[in-house]
């Protein structure tokens, strides 16, 4: 949209002064948070609870985060959680990635009966919120024994409904003359889908992985049922655990919150064009 | 392609077919279609999770308990106030948000990344820096005497049932404003470029191009997501578990998916647990059918 610069007339130039006012004052009150986690982050818990807040401290004060990663026992669990938490989610990118596009090709390029039946009934698990079947999950997990290991974090969530919709969506405008030209020349099936789909599925899968790692790094709720041990907690448990323990130091509170929040940062500013041209995508189909 | 061969290469392709969705429709069954079914099951039953005593069938007895309980209401009433109160403003502030920085011929992209960026917290981590702020002596208590001029008033942000309530609230505003206006301005995108230039033309002014215009032709994408924010809303479990967990009081902000847990975990009784989870996800398959209507006729807006 193009408007007439130079000459707005008065009523105009109030109306972008207003709105460049809402702005920043939405980016303060937005980034102010974060702000105040990564400034007190630095900060001996006597200067953060200072009134007013101090904002920056005279010296840096960096042991917090070792503090942090020592834990409040000394016992580096913290670290160990931060492993749990990058296995989960890793494991279950990849899983997800694998059966999506596997489901998404085989729904998207190849007639068989039954075909729509089966993409209906994978778009309806989409109505059952993880909320309302966590109980029967829980204790299918524990009677196959596997509560507090990797195998049971990782279980409930292979795949997901949206990632199959996604990869067929993805996939069906995928050129078909490819696919019969690597057919004619004696390529098998699953040679076909490792060596031509997987490889130009790269923005669909990038999508999905993203999405994918996020929420599993950000889950509490399954993790809270079955894990037990410390030593199989993920971050956010070892952050609620955290939280009930020592309520005495805000300072290592904030470095464990920020070293927690890194890998989703990192992510975020480095792809930050696949965060918010997928939302548009993600909205249309999930919750 | 000679017909014969082709007919037998589909009869190959069918079988791949079914090979390649097989592992995933298997998982479904098992992890999302059997226990949605054990769910239901359940809710008809008395079940301790920790005594091997076999189920003992109750029929609708655990609907009737939860009908009768003042605290089941109680936790469908917060969910309820939870959902409305981060909503309305939620849906408002987002589209309005969208429509500003859509008007804005600089600095779009850094707009949408500083509003979007809580959304990359965790919620763990998010409500751990809420804790700090609505500590009596964090930052909250600071701002509101800021702007009302006071000193040193205390506004019990956790410890007050109604405020309780608007921590919860602020803080999932918080993190889901820049998804949400993300969400609107890919709508405002998705407007052609003519309608705008017609309007200009006849001499609107950017108001009148926002009001009769974009706004009539984002109605889809509004009412999208508002079902969405009230499907994310109605699921709330961890920002109320953590509060609940530092300390704050339970019964204020006890929404239905805490209770489920509570109840299942805590009280270890499956059968009224699995009772309150078929009737959340009875209102989840509205609102999902819902969203899924919205979306389909989404796409013909414009046409």
């Amino acid at each position: 949209m193009n408007y007439a610069k130079g000459k707005a007339p008065i009523g105009e130039r109030l109306a972008d002064i207003f709105i460049w006012l809402f702005l920043i004052l939405a980016c303060v009150f937005v980034v102010t948070p974060l702000l105040f986690m990564v400034t007190a982050s630095f900060m001996p818990a006597i200067d953060i609870m200072k009134l007013p807040y101090p904002w920056f401290s005279d010296h840096i004060h960096w042991q917090n985060y070792w503090n942090g990663l020592k834990g409040p026992d000394g016992s580096f669990i913290f670290v160990r959680n931060i492993l749990n938490s990058l296995v989960v989610a890793l494991s279950v990118t990849a899983t997800t990635v694998l059966l999506s596009s596997m489901s998404g090709y085989g729904l998207a390029k190849f007639q068989f009966k039954g075909r729509n039946l089966v993409f209906m009934l994978i778009m309806a698990t989409m109505m059952i919120p993880f909320e309302t079947i966590m109980i029967p999950l829980y204790m299918v997990v524990t009677k196959m024994g596997l509560h507090d290991s990797y195998a049971g974090l990782i279980l409930p969530f292979l795949t997901n409904a949206f990632g199959v919709f996604l990869m067929r969506q993805f996939l069906i405008t995928f050129p078909d003359e490819v696919l019969d030209a690597a057919r004619i020349d004696g390529a098998s099936e699953p040679r076909i889908f490792a060596n031509i789909v997987l490889p130009n599925s790269g923005p669909a899968i990038a999508t999905l992985a993203i999405l994918t790692f996020r929420s599993q790094w950000d889950n509490l709720l399954w993790p809270l049922l079955v894990v037990q041990s410390d030593e199989m907690k993920t971050i956010p448990l070892y952050i609620t655990k955290f939280m009930a323990e020592t309520h005495s130091d805000e300072g290592i509170m904030m470095a464990v919150a920020t070293m927690a929040s890194l890998p989703m940062f990192i992510l975020f500013f480095t792809m930050s064009n696949y965060f918010i041209s997928t939302e548009g995508l993600h909205s249309t189909v999930k919750g | 392609m000679q017909q014969h061969k082709g007919f037998s290469m589909e009869q190959k392709k069918a079988r791949w077919g079914w090979i390649f969705v097989a592992p995933t429709l298997a998982f479904f069954l098992v992890f999302s279609f059997y226990p949605i079914g054990n769910a239901i099951y359940m809710s008809f039953f008395k079940k301790n999770l920790l005594s091997l005593k076999p189920p003992e069938f109750v029929g609708w007895g655990n609907y009737k308990y939860l009908f009768s309980s003042d605290m089941f209401w109680q936790s469908v009433a917060n969910t309820a106030i939870f959902t409305v109160g981060t909503f309305i403003p939620l849906v408002v502030l987002s589209l309005v948000l969208a429509a500003f920085i859509m008007s804005r011929t600089k600095l779009q992209k850094f707009l949408q990344m500083a509003l979007y960026s809580p959304a990359a917290l965790s919620s763990v981590v998010a409500a751990l820096i809420w804790l700090l702020i609505f500590d009596p002596r964090g930052l909250a208590n600071q701002a509101l005497n800021f702007i009302n001029g006071t000193s040193g008033v205390n506004y019990h942000w956790l410890s007050n049932a109604n405020m309780l309530r608007l921590s919860t609230i602020i803080l999932y505003f918080w993190k889901y404003i820049g998804y949400f206006t993300i969400v609107f301005i890919a709508g405002i995108g998705g407007i052609p470029d003519y309608l705008h230039e017609a309007a200009l033309i006849d001499g609107a002014n950017r108001w009148q191009d926002f009001w009769h215009i974009t706004f009539p032709l984002l109605k889809p994408t509004t009412l999208l997501v508002s079902v969405m924010v009230m499907i994310q809303c109605l699921k709330t479990f961890s920002t109320q578990y953590l509060f609940t967990t530092s300390g704050a009081p339970t019964r204020p902000i006890d929404v239905i998916t805490l209770s489920i847990y509570n109840t299942a975990i805590k009280d270890h009784n499956i059968g009224r647990a699995s009772a309150m989870s078929v009737l959340l996800f009875l209102v989840m398959l509205v609102l999902t059918w819902l969203q899924f209507r919205i979306s389909r006729t989404e796409e013909v807006t414009y046409m």
